[in-house]
C-alpha cells in the first residue's frame, strides 16, 4: 500500500525534465538503465515503490507516463539508453505529430481530442496503484503541449480524481531573452489560470533564475537545456526524498504539502537548491554545515525564481512558510542551533498573521551516489515576493493584448469560438486576484482581506447584499 | 713471632670449642686453622674496630636488646637481658674486665653477619651472637614458642656441659647464688607452701587446670590462692597476675570447642573454623612451652617473665574470640582484620599470620567466583550474596555485595568488580547460553601469575586479587559485551524500537494509522486483538518495514492495554498500543519497567500521530483545487470565503502548532537523545555501563516529551489542545460537508435550467429557490461562524497557557520547545 505517485511528462521541456528525473532516481535506487536492481543496492531503507512498481520479471517501471504531440524528444528517450527502462504502453505521441506549434490552444484542444486515449493510460496507471496520493505533472507554461495540453490534464484530473493531489513542477520561460515564441505571454496566462485553479501545488522553475544560477554559480557561459534541466531533476529529486527515504515526519506528499500550504490559493513554491552543481562539476568541494546549508538556502542567488520586484516592494515580500529538506550526514543538534542563529540575525520575514517557521527534514542520502558534499540542502518555500513574477506574465500579456496581436491564433480553436475572447479575461482576472492575495498575505490584516471589498472573491461574483452577520467578522 | 702463633692457635682452639659444643654439623675432631670460621675469628681480632662514639656498658646492653625487640625476637631479647645482668654482675679476679668492648664486639658481628648473608647459614657463629645456641635462620615460622623452649633447653645443656661462653665467666664458688638460695629455703620456712609447688599450681592453672591451691573461684570469675594460704602479698599478686593467662586459656578453648565440637558445629563457617584451627596450632605451641616449663626448676619471678610473650598473645586471641564470638565469614574477617592494625611487631605479624589462615576459605570464594562464577556459600559467608530470581532480573537482582561480609580488606569498589565480574559470568551461562568464557577465565590468570606454580590468593596480597580481578572482569565483561552486540544484536533492538515504538519508521506508522483509524473508533470491548495484529501484519507488509529482519518484526506485536474501569466506554485508541519482546537475555537491559516507559512514549507519539491524521485529512478535504471549485458552485451572495479563510487560518496555527511539536520531538528529543546514546553505547565497557546509557537514554526522552512527573501540568494541557484540535477537525467536516451540499443544490438548479453557467438566472422560481438557499446558506454560515469563534477561543487560550509554562519548565530542552512554537515571537 505505497502512496504512489503518478508522473505526467508533457510536452518538450515536460519530458526533458522528466526523464532527468527517472535518470537521477535510477541512480538514488541503484536501478540500471534498464530497471534491473543492481547488484550493490542491497542496503534497503528506501522506499522504490512510490515512483517505480515492479513488473513481474523484476524490472522496477516508472509509474509515469510521457506525452507529446510531436515525437521529436519522445522517439530521443525511447532510441536513448535509458529505452528499456519504461513501459511502452505509457508513451503517446500524436499520430498526426505536428505538435501544438508553441499554441496554447492547440495544445488545449488536441488533449481534448485525444482525452480518451490520454485518460485510458491515466485510468490504467492509477488502477495498477494500491493507494494512489497522486499526479505530478511536469511541463514548461510557455509552449503550447505543456501548456496547453497540461492545462486540459489538470482540469481534467481535477474533475475525475478530484480526492488525488495534483503537483506540478512548471517551468516558466525566461523572461531576460526574446523567445522564439512570441505567444508565450497568451500560453503562460492561461497555463497559470489552471495552475491556480486545478493544481494543488506548483513547484515554479524560473528558467530566469535557472539561467542566471547556470551563468553566475556554475560559471557555465551558454547553458544548454540539458544544464538548466539537470538543476531542475536535482530540484525534483531532493523534494520528493522525505517520500522516498521515510523518516519519522513527511512520509507522503500531503504531509509535505499541508503544512506549506497553509491558505490554498497560495499554493506556488519557490525552490532553493545547494550547493549547485551540475554534472561536469560535481567534484567541486565546498565545506558545508547545516548553518551554512541553511544560510545559504534563503540567499537569492541560491533561489530558483527570479525577483521581479522592486527594492521597496521586495522588502515587504514575506515567507508563509518554509520546508528545508536536509540530507547527509547531519548532527541533529545542528539544527537547533542553526535556527537559532537565523532567528537571531533575522535572517527571514515571516508572515504576521499567524505562527510561521522554518520546519526542517532531514533525509537519508543516497549510499550509491557519491557526492563531495557532505550536506546538502532543498528549501521549498511558500513566498510572496512570487506575485512580482505573475505581475510580469501580466504586465508582458497586457502588453500584446493591447495590441491585439496574435489573437487569430487562438481564435480557431473552439474555446475562442465567435471570437469569444473572454477566457483571456477570466485568466487575468484569477491572476490578478492570485498577486492580490499574496499582496494581502504581506499585511497583518490578512484575515480581514476582501471583507469590505467583496469583489475580491475569488470569481468575482458576490456584491448581493450581504446576508453574513457583521459579528462574524474577527 | 711466637705469640703471633699461640695466638692463633688458642683461636683456632676457641672456635674448636665453640663449634663442637653446638649442633653444629662443622664440629670436626681437630682444629683446622686453615677453616673459614678460624679465618673469621682472626680477622675480627686483628681488626682495629673502636666505636665511633664510645657508649657505655649499659646503654651499649640496652641497644642490642633493642635491636633484638625490633626484629621480633622478644624471647632472644628477654634472654639476652637475662644472660647480660648475670655476666655484669661478674666481678672480681678472673672476670673480663672491658664489658663494653666484649659487648660491642658482639653487636658488631652480629650486625656484619646480619648485613653479610654469607653467615646467615653459618650456625657457629650465631652462638658468638647472643651467648646463646640460637639460629635465626630456622624455616619454623611459628619462631617465637620455640625460641623460648630453646632457649631454655640451651641453658640447660649449658648448666650441664660448662660449655659456651659462659665458661669464660665461670666462676665455679658463686657466693652470691649460694646465698640466694640460702634465702629461698629460709622464705620457704616462712610459708605454707613453698614457691615450687606455687610454680607447678601456675602451671596448671595455665592449661585451665586447677591447681593443688590455686583454684578457680566463681565469685571473682578467676584463678585464686585461697587467702588461708599464708604467702606474701608479693607473691599473691604474682599469682593472680599470673593465673590471668589460665582465664584466657579457658576463654579460647571453650570458644574453639564450641566451634568445632558443640551442638552448633555444623552452623559455623568455613571462615570460623578455620579460625579455629588456627588458634589451636597456636594453643599447641603454648601447650608445648608449658610442658618444658614444667620439667624446669623455676622461681615464680622467673617464670613470670617466661610467660610475658604468652600473655600478650593469649590476652589478645580472647579478645579476638570475644569480638567474633556472633561474626562469621567476611565479617569476621574484616573484625579480625581491624585488630591486625597494630604498631608493635610482635602481635602485627602474629595477627597476620592468624589472618592468612582463617581469611583462605574467603579468598577461595573471590577465586571461584571471579574465574567460575561459582558461588559454594552454604553458610553466607561471602559477600557477595544471590538470590533466586528469575533470569532478566538475574543481573539486577540475582547478586547483591553484602556490605556485612565484605572484609574492610577489601575496597568497596574491588568488591563491586568482584561482583560484577562473576555475575557476568552467570549471565553469560544462565542468559546467554555461553560458554567460551572459560578460555578467558585461564587467559586471566596466566595473565596474572606468570609463574604457575604460585597461583594462589590470600590475606596481604592485595595486588595479586586486584590483578585477578581487573585481567578477569576487563576480559568477561569485553566478551559479555561483543555476545550483547553481535549475537543478541542489542543496537539492531534498540534501532528496531526507535522504529517502531518510537514511530521513526514513518511509512509504517502512516499505513498503519490509516487502516487501523477506523476500528480505534469502536468500543474497545468490540475490538479483536486478532483483528489489529492482521492489520499490524498489512502495515508491515505494505511499507518498507517488510525488508526488515523476520525476526524482529516477529517480536513487535499489538497490545491492548487495560484503560481504567470504565472498560466499556473506552474505545480502541484508549486501549491500542505496539508493543516489542525484547527476549532473554535483552530483557535484562529492556526492562518490564523500560518496556512500560516506552510504551508511555508510544502512547504519547501515537496520539500526536492521531491528530496530525485528523489535521491533514481536513487539508485534504479542502485542498486548494478542491476549494477553488467548490467555491464557484457556490450560491452568491454569501461569504464562505470569509468564514473559510477564518478556518484557514486557524488550520494553519494548529498545523504549525503541531508540525513544530513534532519537530521538536523529533530532533531535539529523539535524535538528539540517540545519538547521545550511540556515543555511549559506543564507550560501554560492561554491562552496567550499557544498562546506564539506556536507561538514560529512555529517561532523557520522558523528560524532554513531557512525559515525567514535573510535566504533569503542562502534558495535561498539551492533552486538552489536542482534544480542541480534534474537535476542529470533526467541526470542518461538517462545514465542507454543507459547503458541498449547497454547492451541489447549485448544480442541480443549474441542471434543471439546462443553462449555460455564467449567464444570469432569471427564472421566478429559481430565484425563489436561490433566494431560500441564500438564506439557509446564511444561517447555516452563522452557526458555522459561531462554532469556529468558540473553538478558536479555547484553542488560543490553550495554547497561551501552554506556552506560558514552557518557560517555567526545569528541562533546558522545553526552552526549544517554546522558541520553535513561537519562532516569529508572536505569542509573547
Amino acid at each position: 500500500m505505497p502512496r504512489e505517485i503518478i508522473t505526467l511528462q508533457v510536452g518538450q521541456c515536460g519530458n526533458q525534465i522528466g526523464m532527468e528525473f527517472w535518470k537521477q532516481l535510477c541512480l538514488e535506487h541503484g536501478i540500471s538503465k534498464d530497471g534491473i536492481l543492481e547488484d550493490f543496492a542491497t542496503q534497503g531503507g528506501d522506499r522504490k515503490d512510490v515512483f517505480f512498481y515492479q513488473a513481474d520479471d523484476q524490472h522496477y517501471i516508472p509509474r509515469a507516463l510521457l506525452m507529446d504531440l510531436e515525437p521529436r524528444v519522445i522517439n530521443g528517450i525511447q532510441t536513448g539508453e535509458y529505452r528499456n527502462l519504461y513501459n511502452h504502453e505509457n508513451i503517446f505521441t500524436s499520430k498526426e505529430g505536428g505538435g501544438a506549434g508553441n499554441n496554447w490552444a492547440s495544445g488545449y484542444h488536441q488533449g481534448k481530442n485525444f482525452e480518451e486515449d490520454l485518460m485510458d493510460m491515466i485510468d490504467r496507471e492509477a488502477d495498477g496503484s494500491d493507494s494512489l496520493e497522486g499526479f505530478v505533472l511536469c511541463h514548461s507554461i510557455a509552449g503550447g503541449t505543456g501548456s496547453g495540453m497540461g492545462s486540459y490534464l489538470l482540469e481534467t484530473l481535477n474533475d475525475r480524481y478530484s480526492k488525488k493531489l495534483v503537483q506540478t513542477y512548471s517551468v516558466f520561460p525566461n523572461q531576460n531573452e526574446t523567445s522564439d515564441v512570441v505567444v508565450q505571454p497568451y500560453n503562460s496566462l492561461l497555463t497559470l489560470k489552471r495552475l491556480t485553479l486545478n493544481a494543488d501545488c506548483v513547484v515554479v522553475l524560473d528558467n530566469t533564475a535557472l539561467n542566471r544560477i547556470a551563468v553566475e554559480r556554475l560559471h557555465i557561459q551558454n547553458p544548454s537545456v540539458s544544464q538548466t534541466n539537470s538543476l531542475v531533476s536535482t530540484v525534483m529529486s531532493a523534494s520528493t526524498t522525505t517520500l522516498r527515504y521515510p523518516g519519522y515526519m513527511n512520509n507522503d506528499l500531503v504531509g509535505l504539502l499541508a503544512s506549506l500550504i497553509p491558505t490554498p490559493r497560495c499554493h506556488f513554491l519557490m525552490t532553493g537548491y545547494t550547493p549547485l552543481t551540475v554534472e561536469r562539476q560535481a567534484n567541486m568541494i565546498r565545506k558545508t554545515t547545516v548553518l551554512d546549508v541553511m544560510r545559504r538556502l534563503l540567499q537569492t542567488k541560491n533561489i530558483m525564481v527570479s525577483s521581479h520586484a522592486r527594492t521597496k516592494e521586495a522588502s515587504q515580500a514575506k515567507y508563509i512558510s518554509i520546508l528545508n529538506i536536509i540530507q547527509g550526514e547531519v548532527d541533529p543538534t545542528q539544527v537547533h542551533d542553526s535556527l537559532q542563529r537565523i532567528r537571531e540575525r533575522k535572517l527571514v520575514n515571516f508572515i504576521e498573521w499567524g505562527p510561521a517557521s522554518i520546519q526542517v527534514a532531514l533525509s537519508r542520502k543516497s549510499p550509491y551516489v557519491q557526492t563531495a558534499h557532505r550536506v546538502s540542502g532543498l528549501m521549498l518555500a511558500s513566498y510572496t515576493g512570487i506575485r512580482h513574477l505573475f505581475s510580469k506574465c501580466l504586465s508582458q500579456y497586457s502588453l500584446l493584448r493591447k495590441r491585439q496581436a496574435f489573437l487569430d491564433k487562438y481564435r480557431g480553436f473552439p474555446l475562442f469560438d465567435d471570437n469569444d475572447l473572454s477566457e483571456f479575461d477570466e485568466s487575468r482576472d484569477v491572476i490578478e486576484s492570485l498577486v492580490d492575495e499574496y499582496k494581502a498575505c504581506e499585511s497583518p490584516d490578512y484575515i480581514k482581506w476582501g471583507m469590505e471589498d467583496p469583489d475580491h472573491i475569488l470569481t468575482g461574483e458576490g456584491s448581493a447584499t450581504g446576508t453574513v452577520d457583521p459579528k462574524l467578522a474577527m | 713471632m711466637e705469640d703471633d702463633r699461640r695466638v692463633g692457635d688458642l683461636v683456632g682452639e676457641l672456635v674448636y670449642r665453640l663449634q663442637s659444643d653446638s649442633l653444629s654439623p662443622h664440629s670436626n675432631s681437630n682444629p683446622n686453622p686453615n677453616s673459614e670460621d678460624v679465618k673469621y675469628a682472626i680477622r675480627i681480632l686483628s681488626s682495629r674496630m673502636t666505636p665511633l662514639v664510645v657508649a657505655n656498658e649499659a646503654a651499649m646492653a640496652n641497644s642490642i636488646k633493642s635491636q633484638m625487640a625490633k626484629q621480633g625476637k622478644l624471647s632472644d631479647a628477654l634472654s639476652f637481658a637475662d644472660l647480660y645482668s648475670r655476666f655484669a654482675s661478674k666481678t672480681g679476679p678472673g672476670s673480663v674486665k672491658n664489658k663494653r668492648a666484649v659487648l660491642y664486639l658482639l653487636k658488631v658481628i652480629s650486625e656484619d653477619r646480619s648485613s653479610n648473608p654469607k653467615f646467615q647459614t653459618d650456625r657457629s657463629f650465631t652462638d658468638l651472637d647472643t651467648n646463646e645456641n640460637r639460629s635465626t635462620d630456622l624455616k619454623d615460622n611459628s619462631r617465637s614458642w620455640n625460641d623460648n623452649l630453646r632457649a631454655l633447653r640451651d641453658q640447660n645443656s649449658r648448666k650441664l656441659k660448662n660449655g659456651g661462653v659462659l665458661f669464660i665467666s665461670r666462676d665455679p664458688d658463686d657466693m652470691r647464688d649460694m646465698a640466694y638460695r640460702e634465702f629461698a629455703t629460709l622464705v620457704n620456712m616462712e610459708n605454707d607452701v613453698s614457691e615450687e609447688v606455687l610454680v607447678s599450681d601456675v602451671l596448671s592453672v595455665c592449661q585451665g587446670i586447677d591447681g593443688k591451691y590455686v583454684k578457680f573461684d566463681a565469685n571473682v570469675d578467676g584463678y585464686l590462692l585461697p587467702n588461708s594460704i599464708k604467702v606474701p602479698k608479693a607473691t599473691r599478686i604474682m599469682i593472680r597476675k599470673l593465673c590471668e593467662l589460665g582465664w584466657l586459656y579457658q576463654k579460647v578453648i571453650g570458644y574453639i570447642s564450641d566451634n568445632l565440637d558443640g551442638f552448633s558445629s555444623e552452623n559455623v563457617g568455613k571462615v570460623a573454623k578455620a579460625f579455629c584451627s588456627a588458634l589451636q596450632d597456636e594453643l599447641l605451641g603454648y601447650d608445648k612451652l608449658l610442658t618444658v616449663l614444667q620439667s624446669h626448676d623455676l622461681s615464680l619471678r622467673r617464670l613470670s617473665v617466661w610467660l610475658v610473650e604468652p600473655m600478650v598473645k593469649m590476652r589478645r586471641m580472647a579478645v579476638l574470640v570475644d569480638s567474633c564470638r556472633s561474626l562469621k565469614g567476611g565479617a569476621m574477617a574484616g573484625a579480625i582484620h581491624l585488630h591486625a592494625q597494630h604498631g608493635d611487631p610482635l602481635l602485627h605479624d602474629f595477627m597476620k599470620q592468624l589472618l592468612q589462615k582463617l581469611s583462605s576459605p574467603l579468598f577461595e570464594m573471590v577465586r571461584s567466583w571471579v574465574l567460575e562464577g561459582d558461588l559454594q556459600d552454604s553458610y553466607s559467608e561471602f559477600f557477595i550474596s544471590e538470590q533466586s530470581v528469575k533470569p532478566e532480573s538475574l543481573w539486577r537482582e540475582g547478586y547483591k555485595v553484602n556490605h556485612l561480609m565484605l572484609p574492610s580488606f577489601i575496597s568497596k569498589s574491588l568488591a563491586h568488580q568482584i561482583l560484577r565480574t562473576g555475575k557476568s559470568i552467570n549471565f553469560l551461562k544462565v542468559c546467554c547460553n555461553d560458554h567460551s568464557w572459560a578460555e578467558l577465565s585461564t587467559e586471566a590468570v596466566s595473565a596474572t601469575w606468570t609463574n604457575p606454580k604460585r597461583r594462589g590468593l590470600g590475606y596481604g596480597e592485595t595486588n595479586a586479587l586486584e590483578s585477578l580481578v581487573t585481567e578477569s572482569s576487563k576480559r568477561i565483561d569485553k566478551h559479555l559485551m561483543d555476545v550483547v552486540f553481535n549475537q543478541y544484536k542489542f543496537k539492531e533492538h534498540c534501532l528496531a524500537i526507535k522504529h517502531y515504538i518510537l514511530l521513526g519508521q514513518g511509512d509504517f506508522v502512516q499505513y498503519l494509522m490509516e487502516v487501523i483509524e477506523p476500528v480505534l473508533m469502536e468500543p474497545a470491548n468490540t475490538i479483536s486483538l486478532l483483528h489489529l495484529s492482521g492489520l499490524l501484519q498489512k502495515s508491515i507488509l505494505s511499507s518498507s518495514a517488510q525488508y526488515d529482519n523476520p525476526d524482529i518484526l516477529d517480536r513487535l506485536t499489538v497490545k491492548m492495554m487495560p484503560h481504567g474501569t470504565n472498560r466499556i466506554k473506552d474505545i480502541g485508541w484508549d486501549v491500542f498500543s505496539l508493543d516489542y519482546d525484547p527476549r532473554v537475555p535483552l530483557n535484562t537491559i529492556f526492562t518490564e519497567s523500560a518496556m512500560g516507559n516506552y510504551l508511555k512514549i508510544f502512547n504519547f507519539l501515537w496520539k500526536i500521530r492521531r491528530v496530525e491524521h485528523g489535521i491533514l485529512r481536513s487539508w485534504k478535504a479542502m485542498k486548494p483545487n478542491l476549494s477553488t471549485s467548490l467555491l464557484t458552485k457556490l450560491p452568491k451572495g454569501v461569504k464562505f470565503q470569509v468564514v473559510l479563510r477564518r478556518c484557514q487560518v486557524l488550520w494553519g496555527q494548529m498545523s504549525h502548532f503541531l508540525t513544530n511539536l513534532q519537530s521538536y520531538v523529533m530532533f531535539e528529543v529523539l535524535e538528539v537523545s540517540w545519538d547521545k546514546f550511540c556515543n555511549e553505547m559506543k564507550a560501554s565497557k560492561d554491562l552496567d555501563d550499557l544498562i546506564d546509557a539506556h536507561d538514560k537514554y529512555l529517561s532523557s526522552i520522558i523528560e524532554k516529551s513531557l512525559l515525567g512527573e514535573s510535566c504533569k501540568d503542562l502534558i495535561k494541557t498539551l492533552l486538552m489542545l489536542f482534544d480542541v484540535i480534534l474537535r476542529f477537525t470533526s467541526v470542518l467536516d461538517r462545514f465542507y460537508e454543507g459547503i458541498n451540499e449547497f454547492g451541489s443544490s447549485k448544480n442541480k438548479m443549474k441542471k434543471g435550467k439546462g443553462l449555460k453557467s455564467k449567464s444570469l438566472e432569471t427564472d421566478s422560481w429559481v430565484n425563489e429557490g436561490r433566494k431560500a438557499v441564500t438564506q439557509r446558506a446564511g444561517e447555516f454560515l452563522k452557526n458555522m461562524g459561531h462554532d469556529f469563534d468558540e473553538i478558536s477561543k479555547e484553542y488560543l487560550l490553550l495554547l497561551k497557557g501552554f506556552i506560558c509554562q514552557l518557560p517555567m519548565q526545569q528541562h533546558v530542552d522545553l526552552k526549544f520547545l517554546l522558541f520553535r512554537l513561537d519562532f516569529t515571537e508572536i505569542h509573547v
